[in-house]
């Protein structure tokens, strides 16, 4: 394919547990009059097409995206929203690109987790006769895939934590992360209990915040900047709905969206041709699954690959340098911020966290309980 | 098959979702709220661009995609310039009631705004009482009873 | 677009009020299969699978989830993309996108809504922002009664006018095997209906349908070696409006208005200068009588003020001159996410010859499409028989 599009300007809100000084139009203006301003373009002109991504229930307000035509810039011109995570902004971005009817697509992502319940959002994502009624959550089902990975692959309760010491630590050189600390192993497992074998510190926490992007066509990214980031790679993927449909202890559609979005940027071998991965770990046990459904290591290798050091800040295969889920983003957002983070990172702008060489990047992201939707996104320098 | 037929039973599951929300205001709406829960005032916001006024205050102009900062005290009169009488209990989502049918309903446009606002009219519901173009004046709720949202304002007055 | 994008297929449920035979996913696979069986296709064809309806309008986040199995979304790549009432055309677009983007051939597009299982009015009045009018709203019924008040008081139209929009929606339905509410009605009878929101009668508006909508969207190779009467989408375009503001809620305004914005994109990008000669037929979304008669204008198929004529004269009817809405349109049949797609599929059926029943008595050879829905938003579709227009 000869016509690409590239990421030509992100921004992000700090993110905390509670933004309580803005509601949501006016978050997402934070974060959209800095990548205006920083690109010099503007609605009027500029930007022919924007896509947000957000959810009526998170947001108490049927269409959530009503409360961002204002800002985004959609009166009298094309917004659509995604009801899912924020990395499905950069893949359908790209798509309604490369069809040729748009050059420069502004992305947002953005919800106010502060505002209401996490766990009655959740069990309303549940079939609700079979699965619902049970109180299940994100958390609870969660555990269950945890609990099943963990048995099926003789993974070691430690291993689990130390990606919450891992991407913990590496939190706390991302200005924008709230829940970061250097903590032991002991630590995380001591931590308050949410529903075995899942503690406090390793679930990404309750966080508002929201992020804003420009995707543009070739041409047009040429004009803006010097330093664009190339998508090379979309892919996505549903699993089952029912857990008993799935096998919890690995992820179909992460290897199907990966291998996907792999085959369309031309990578054959993720760990020698990718840089820096950001993954959406929204508990720590889920980042060990998606190294293998992301064909880090192979199945059931997810543990030994943590102990190894590699996936840290300084080994070979750093992933999540961002601090990932547990260093506080918000749901929906999760997958805007990370592929932002790899943004960064390609630039060499990302100050403290900064992953050296950083030539390809590989972002993923996932929308439903234990990762029922999974999307990944290649970017890369060239 | 979309016919349902009489001797098959089908089970219907009730569920009631309930989800709790406390919605922030933010930068604009809280000062507009304050200013009606305090001080019986309504403000506007004004575009720096177009110039218009616009109600309730917010952070950008739709049509210039410009940042507003300019606010407006507007009056506690305006005209009518639409109106229904509804006849249908419609659901009140912040007390989860109805609103009892028949009542009059409007969009006021206070002087000095370009926007009208909408609300309960104080009014008999009779066609022939109500007319595009008549005058009314905000209702504030007793102060004891504000507490900084809409409903502060109780309904609108019809000016004599 | 960079490549051409055709419908080869599609299907609906027939609509109802009560489809308590179905869940949500079995009702919406009915949809699926037929669309897939006059594609003449399985899953194994399908590269994407793009679901749309009004977020938890049943009280489920995350739809597209639950339904993987039924929209056989599951191992496929797929977006839930939510948009409101013009959700359904919006999926269109966005197949139409994944389609020309050269990274899928065949798209699987899905609309629906199981009204009866949520609560529309309660749900419909959390469009208003939350903290400024949502307790005062009339949901959209309040919205179309000031509409029709303001536009009788500007042009002289009376409630018969909106009634003879009600009968002919009706009386359509009546030849649409798939309709919701075919109502063999006169005027007196919408006049005598139970008044809801002065002007508004029960008549006037939409009712509340289960029902679901599939399509199926393909490149231009597919379309011509694998379908019979592919239907080309010639042109999109989507317009928003202001969240707060709707300044031609005051008929007499002649401020910007997204329908119209809309529609001037759509003809420019297809140098259309006679809407009404140039299409053969409308399919557009009107959840209120007044909506249909103020669409008249805003497609410019009469200048402004005049749009009640069209009606009095019979000119929109069936076997008018411009026909509009002969499925019987939303007014008939309101399954809210499916509605806009329904208007596209409805549109592509007349082009195919393949209405049935409704079946305008002409020629067609090009349609126009209409999405209504959020504060105020739309998205026009143009579609056609040939590449060459």
């Amino acid at each position: 394919m000869t016509d690409r599009v590239a990421i030509v300007a992100a921004a992000k809100t700090g993110f905390s547990p509670s933004r309580s000084d803005a509601n949501y139009s006016e978050l997402a203006y934070e974060v959209i009059e800095k990548v205006l301003t920083e690109t010099g373009l503007t609605i009027g002109d500029d930007i022919d097409n924007s896509i947000s991504c957000s959810h009526d229930i998170w947001d108490g307000q049927t269409i959530s995206n009503i409360g961002i035509t204002d800002v985004i810039g959609g009166h009298l011109r094309n917004e659509e929203k995604m009801a899912m995570d924020g990395s499905t902004a950069v893949y359908y971005g790209t798509i309604a690109i490369l069809s040729g009817e748009y050059n420069l697509t502004l992305l947002l992502a953005h919800t106010k987790m502060s505002q209401t319940n996490r766990n009655i959002v959740n069990n309303d994502a549940f079939e609700p006769i079979f699965s619902r009624k049970l109180g299940l959550d994100y958390t609870s089902a969660g555990a269950l895939q945890a609990t099943r990975y963990m048995h099926v692959h003789g993974i070691q309760r430690d291993q689990v934590a130390k990606v919450a010491v891992k991407n913990l630590g590496n939190a706390s050189r991302n200005e924008t992360a709230h829940n970061f600390g250097f903590y032991s192993v002991e630590d995380i497992i001591e931590s308050p209990v949410l529903a075995t074998p899942i503690t406090q510190k390793e679930m990404a926490p309750d966080t508002d915040g929201a992020v804003a992007m420009i995707l543009a066509s070739e041409k047009a990214a040429k004009k803006i900047t010097k330093n664009p980031v190339w998508v090379n790679g979309i892919g996505s993927s549903y699993d089952a709905h029912y857990l008993g449909d799935r096998d919890l202890a690995m992820s179909r559609a992460l290897e199907q969206a990966a291998g996907r979005a792999y085959a369309m940027a031309g990578i054959k071998n993720p760990v020698k041709d990718v840089d820096v991965f950001e993954v959406g770990e929204e508990f720590a046990h889920q980042e060990l699954m998606w190294y293998e459904g992301l064909g880090l290591c192979e199945a059931g290798k997810g543990g030994e690959l943590i102990d190894s050091g590699r996936t840290l800040f300084e080994g070979d295969i750093p992933v999540n340098p961002s601090g990932g889920l547990l260093g506080g983003v918000p749901a929906n957002v999760a997958g805007l911020h990370s592929v932002a983070e790899a943004f960064l990172q390609l630039r060499g702008e990302a100050g403290r966290r900064q992953v050296k060489d950083a030539g390809v990047a590989v972002v993923q992201g996932q929308s439903g309980h234990c990762g029922q939707h999974h999307c990944v996104v290649v970017l890369g320098r060239d | 098959m979309s016919e349902q037929t009489v001797d098959q039973e089908y089970i219907h599951v009730p569920i009631l979702v309930d989800v709790p929300y406390r919605f922030d205001a933010g930068k604009y709406m809280t000062r507009f709220l304050v200013e009606l829960r305090d001080n019986e005032k309504i403000y506007g916001i004004k575009c720096p661009s177009c110039k218009r006024v616009m109600i309730p205050p917010r952070i950008v102009c739709a049509r210039c995609h410009v940042k507003c900062d300019e606010w407006v005290e507007l009056s506690n009169e305006g005209t009518l310039e639409a109106f229904t009488i509804m006849y249908f209990p419609m659901t009140d989502p912040t007390t989860g009631k109805p609103h009892d049918p028949p009542f009059s309903y409007g969009s006021v446009k206070l002087d000095g705004c370009d926007a009208p606002i909408d609300h309960m009219l104080n009014i008999e519901p009779d066609m022939s009482k109500i007319k595009v173009g008549m005058r009314f004046r905000v209702k504030f709720r007793p102060r004891e009873e504000r507490r900084g949202d809409l409903a502060d304002i109780e309904y609108f007055d019809p000016i004599e | 677009m960079k490549r051409n994008v055709a419908i080869v297929g599609g299907g609906q449920t027939h609509h109802a009020a009560r489809r308590q035979d179905v869940s949500q996913p079995e009702m919406v696979n009915e949809a699926v299969l037929a669309a897939l069986k006059d594609a003449n296709m399985t899953m194994d064809d399908i590269d994407a699978v793009l679901l749309g309806n009004m977020e938890f309008f049943e009280g489920q986040h995350m739809t597209d989830c639950w339904l993987a199995d039924s929209t056989g979304a599951f191992g496929k790549p797929g977006l839930k993309i939510t948009t409101g009432g013009t959700v359904g055309a919006t999926i269109i677009a966005a197949g139409a996108h994944h389609v020309a983007s050269g990274l899928f051939d065949r798209v699987l597009c899905i609309g629906f809504e199981k009204q009866e299982e949520g609560d529309t009015n309660a749900i419909l009045s959390g469009v208003a922002h939350p903290l400024f009018g949502r307790s005062m709203a009339g949901a959209a019924m309040g919205f179309f009664a000031m509409l029709g008040s303001s536009y009788m008081a500007n042009f002289g139209a009376t409630e018969e006018h909106s009634a003879m929009v009600a009968v002919k929606a009706r009386q359509n339905a009546r030849k649409n095997e798939y309709a919701h509410l075919k109502l063999n009605i006169k005027i007196e009878d919408v006049m005598n209906s139970r008044m809801l929101a002065y002007p508004i009668r029960m008549l006037d508006m939409c009712p509340a349908s289960n029902g679901a909508c599939a399509m199926v969207l393909a490149d231009e190779k597919t379309a011509k070696d694998r379908c019979k009467k592919p239907v080309w989408l010639r042109a999109m375009e989507t317009a928003h409006n202001e969240q707060f503001v709707l300044e031609w809620r005051d008929t007499s305004s002649t401020a910007p208005k997204f329908s119209d914005v809309a529609a001037t994109r759509v003809y420019k990008k297809l140098g259309v200068k006679d809407p009404a000669s140039y299409y053969d037929v409308f399919e557009i979304y009107e959840p209120a009588t007044w909506a249909e008669i103020l669409w008249y204008e805003d497609l410019h198929l009469c200048k402004k003020g005049e749009g009640f004529k069209l009606i009095e004269k019979g000119i929109t009817e069936i076997d008018g001159s411009i026909p509009v809405n002969p499925s019987g349109g939303v007014l008939s049949t309101n399954c809210i996410g499916a509605s806009a797609m329904l208007r596209i599929w409805e549109a592509a059926l007349q082009i195919r010859g393949d209405a049935g029943g409704h079946q305008v008595p002409r020629d067609v050879h090009r349609a126009l499409a209409t999405g209504y829905g959020g504060t105020c938003w739309t998205v026009v579709t143009s579609l056609s028989d040939s590449l060459e227009d």
